[in-house]
């Protein structure tokens, strides 16, 4: 299993030459996003035949159940506020596709996966804030419920190109899990295609995103 | 030496017209909701693929892009709207001249 995961990610780093942080891009933009922290690793790449909506394929492994889920996922933007100096966003987010865990009395099990949620956000050239939930059903396997808030502030306000630097936290609330909120304090880097997060939680669990837009 | 004054004059000559010529009209517009470098990424990709459209240049801090068009080349106001909706921002003005 762990081959497997190690296999995808391979293959997304070796394919984000030909790809393209938010849900849906713009007209014929690929975006890949490569996830990491305390619970998770997940690879999702994209493509938008419009500004409202993209598809694409979405592995993810969560680390303490080892069980996988390959989808296809549909992100949807529902409405979005385009102000002078801001701009906010309200999306559907859903995928389709198997579950697969290799642990104890789950080995080798199969079976039908999918999710369903929502993320809103609202944004300017100096503070970000998004909110974002899911339930997600593993077949036999899981079903939980999840929510996260996301938000940061810049010191500097850079133009297009420049390195913009973010000072961010993500508070995860996993109701069913033991240790049911996560603090994770991060840096933004964001420099054109390119945006990189890197922290780790309170308990010292490294956090590494990266998405890239082409 | 004097040759090769002359040659000098008349090539920069010849380069500044050949510029004057091959520079199209210019608009500029304000645009909403234009906060980060990836929303300057999809208008730069969206406006860019028109064939009247030479170059783009993205102001993230006045929220400007200044669109520089072909020789004998322009869009119309509305078809600039509607290619900056279609990135899935909006207008707040168009004009020939930047403010």
């Amino acid at each position: 299993m762990r081959k497997y995961f190690y296999l995808s990610f391979l293959v997304a780093l070796f394919y984000s030459d030909f790809v393209k942080s938010r849900p849906v891009s713009y007209p014929g933009g690929l975006t890949l996003m490569l996830m990491n922290n305390s619970m998770k690793n997940s690879l999702h790449a994209h493509y938008s035949p419009t500004a409202k909506a993209s598809f694409g394929y979405k592995f993810e492994y969560w680390r303490k159940n080892q069980f996988s889920l390959n989808l296809i996922q549909m992100n949807n933007l529902i409405k979005r506020w385009n102000k002078p100096d801001s701009q906010a966003n309200f999306y559907l987010k859903s995928g389709l596709g198997n579950a697969y865990s290799d642990k104890g009395r789950f080995d080798s099990k199969n079976g039908i996966a999918g999710f369903a949620g929502i993320s809103t956000d609202w944004e300017d050239q100096r503070y970000f804030i998004q909110y974002a939930n899911r339930y997600t059903y593993a077949a036999e396997i899981d079903k939980f419920y999840t929510q996260s808030l996301h938000f940061g502030i810049t010191p500097y306000i850079g133009d297009y190109g420049d390195i913009h630097t973010w000072l961010m936290m993500k508070i995860d609330h996993k109701p069913k899990f033991k240790k049911n909120f996560i603090f994770t304090p991060h840096f933004r880097f964001f420099k054109d295609v390119h945006l990189l997060e890197v922290g780790a939680d309170l308990s010292g669990k490294v956090m590494f995103n990266y998405i890239f837009r082409y | 030496m004097k040759n090769l004054f002359l040659f000098f004059i008349l090539f920069a000559s010849f380069y500044k017209y050949s510029l004057a010529n091959d520079s199209g009209s210019t608009v500029y517009a304000y645009v909403n909701g234009l906060v980060c470098d990836f929303c300057a990424r999809a208008l730069e990709k969206t406006i860019g693929k028109n064939d009247a459209v030479k170059s783009i240049n993205v102001d993230l801090r006045d929220k400007i892009i200044t669109i520089n068009f072909n020789e004998n080349k322009k869009l119309e106001n509305s078809i600039i709207e509607q290619l900056i909706a279609d990135a899935g921002y909006s207008v707040r003005e168009i004009t020939s001249e930047k403010k």
